[in-house]
């Protein structure tokens, strides 16, 4: 509600209801604030909401796959491979604005699906799965780190905004097929939140339990990786989110698996107010997204780090 | 001394997948490898159904491994493992898991789950996607917790138990899946002896009360003589010797499986035979097992009481008295 309401001029909450209503289902009578809340923000926020929410699934996903909270699709190589694809779209003078989030889900699946192939072994193994996504990620992004700099000045600036996520100038264009895909994808994030149960086990517990731990690791991280790959072809990598939604969500949840919905919820309400921040903070310049959720999320991940050498070895042994 | 022969009385070892096999359990030609290391050639097997079989043997001896392919953990390089006649590679994973439980040695349990969560765990194989609770399965987890006695622990998070109790958790997850058979891998690594003890007792009892079969892997000889119905001795990938207890454990079994010089004598409460060292003094590796090795079973068959034939051998009190020497 208040980022509807708050931007460069503030509109009334009345007002921005109103707005809403005139604009979308043709109710009660037009208002000056139709356009700026009608036709901006609101598509906009719908999308950062679909975004975070679509971000904070896969993340959650992909950490249960690695058993690993630092891993999440900007680490292992999905954010990247969309970058790269799309950067070097941009540099090559494919420019359109219609074709680019298509060319990014392409090279996300094309990304993550060679970690698979690399990664793959008659099963797929966390750990190796994850390192070999950090290496594709490190190779794409000096990828389309050269693309940047054989490319035209303005065509870099204009990808470096890109490459950094961001809502800006989006809107139902982006919006609906992300929110058709998730919708689509319902019944196989409801089947995840079954598989998580059995997966959070050791790979022998669960293997005795009769889990077919290869295919259904396959399946979530699949799920995971499509969804982070929509979300990153409709408002950029967004970084951060993916690894941070998941995690808050557990924290608040205290539950044995990570929660999906909890974190769809928490990514989609990490994304808005950061894009409400980005709007707000140095107005009328507008930060992407992207940094504001980086610049949160990185202190995160060092603190993660610094508390999980404490955790390391819980479990097993018993003093 | 070679393989012998099964001294279980049962019909002789069945031909090539025989369709006769009694038994639920066997292994035909077994071949365990890891990458290149063979670990087990061409071993026959067969798990007398409804009693306690313990696999002894040194470290690396490869029972674990076995243990491993009997729950399909590990494929075999070569032969195959057979459930009621089928090779399980044959056998779909999860309608194993409705008749072959397993405990592995170091099960790790995620951050933060109940007790009561992990143990409703162990229902999987019987769930579907379109029934994920059932009155079943509620009556079978709250059955493995009374048995298990960690009813009152339900919503204890996991990570703050005890190894004692924490093990028992274990067991309760594998009891709710409720197999006819249940394969545990060392069951006792990582307790104290009191704990060990009622773990081993707790195993006993659940064969005793529902004639479960009970694979259980163990290092401790002499805790494997005491529990077992029958017993499987190999080293280094083979099988020196199987039997009821006090038909194979000898001196010269103890010394070819273990390489220990020891004595043989009747464990004095139970009955069962009890190996120690004969002659102390030159140091022999330890026995793994961690700090709490040096239990008081030793003293009890250095004691060298004379057999007690009469006494039991099942029932906690007999194995606890046992157990403090």
């Amino acid at each position: 509600m208040a980022y509807l309401c708050v931007g460069e001029g503030f509109v009334a909450p009345a007002g921005a209801v109103k707005a809403v209503l005139h604009t979308q289902w043709g109710l009660g009578p037009a208002t000056p604030n139709d356009l700026v809340v009608g036709t901006l923000r609101l598509p906009r926020m719908t999308l950062g909401l679909l975004v975070g929410a679509a971000f904070g699934i896969a993340g959650a996903l992909i950490q249960t796959v690695a058993r690993n909270p630092l891993a999440s699709p900007d680490i292992i190589g999905v954010s990247q491979g969309a970058s790269a694809v799309t950067v070097g779209a941009m540099t090559y003078g494919i420019g359109s604005f219609t074709v680019l989030p298509y060319l990014s889900v392409a090279g996300g699946l094309t990304a993550a699906a060679l970690v698979y192939v690399f990664a793959w072994r008659g099963g797929l193994h966390a750990a190796r799965f994850v390192l070999i996504g950090i290496g594709f990620a490190v190779a794409l992004r000096s990828i389309t780190h050269l693309f940047l700099t054989k490319g035209d000045y303005l065509v870099a600036q204009q990808a470096k905004v890109w490459m950094t996520g961001s809502l800006n100038g989006r809107g139902w264009g982006e919006a609906a097929p992300l929110g058709w895909a998730l919708l689509v994808l319902l019944p196989g994030v409801l089947w995840a939140a079954r598989a998580q149960r059995t997966v959070s086990l050791d790979d022998d517990t669960a293997t005795a339990l009769g889990v077919r731990l290869g295919r259904v690791r396959l399946g979530l991280a699949s799920l995971g990786i499509v969804l982070a790959s929509m979300a990153t072809g409709a408002a950029g990598p967004v970084d951060f989110v993916a690894l941070l939604a998941p995690q808050i969500a557990r924290r608040m949840t205290r539950t044995a698996q990570i929660p999906l919905l909890c974190s769809a919820l928490t990514g989609a309400f990490i994304v808005v107010t950061a894009d409400l921040l980005a709007r707000k903070l140095f107005a009328p310049t507008e930060l992407p997204v992207g940094v504001l959720t980086a610049a949160v999320g990185a202190p995160y991940l060092i603190h993660l780090l610094l508390s999980s050498g404490g955790r390391g070895r819980k479990g097993g042994t018993a003093a | 001394m070679t393989a012998s022969a099964s001294t279980m009385g049962t019909s002789p070892e069945a031909g090539p997948a025989g369709p006769a096999t009694a038994n639920r359990l066997t292994a035909h030609q077994l071949t365990l490898a890891y990458e290149d290391r063979t670990v087990v050639d061409g071993l026959d097997l067969e798990i007398p159904d409804g009693e306690v079989t313990v696999i002894v043997g040194p470290n690396a001896c490869g029972k674990s491994t076995l243990l491993r392919a009997l729950g399909r953990l590990l494929r075999p390089r070569g032969g195959a493992v057979l459930l009621d006649g089928t090779d399980l590679a044959r056998i779909p994973t999860k309608k194993i898991a409705r008749s072959v439980g397993l405990l592995p040695q170091t099960p790790v349990a995620p951050e933060a789950i109940t007790v009561a969560d992990l143990v409703s765990r162990g229902r999987q194989p019987h769930q579907h996607w379109w029934q994920q609770w059932s009155a079943e399965d509620e009556r079978a987890v709250t059955d493995a917790m009374e048995r298990t006695d960690v009813t009152a622990l339900a919503d204890r998070p996991v990570d703050e138990l005890s190894g004692g109790q924490r093990q028992r958790v274990w067991i309760a997850m594998a009891l709710a899946q409720e197999t006819d058979l249940l394969l545990l891998d060392e069951p006792t690594t990582y307790l104290d002896i009191s704990h060990q003890v009622d773990v081993l007792d707790l195993v006993r009892q659940l064969n005793h009360e529902r004639g479960r079969t009970v694979v259980a892997v163990l290092h401790d000889l002499n805790q494997a003589a005491r529990y077992a119905d029958h017993l499987i001795a190999m080293k280094t990938g083979r099988i020196v010797a199987r039997g009821r207890p006090e038909d194979i454990v000898t001196a010269e079994l103890v010394h070819e499986v273990f390489g220990l010089e020891s004595a043989v004598v009747p464990d004095p409460v139970t009955g069962t035979p009890s190996s120690s060292r004969a002659r102390l003094g030159e140091p022999r590796r330890a026995e793994r097992g961690g700090a709490c090795g040096a239990g008081p079973k030793r003293g009890v068959a250095e004691a060298g009481h004379g057999p007690k034939r009469g006494a039991g051998r099942s029932g906690a009190l007999l194995s606890r008295a046992g157990a403090r020497g």
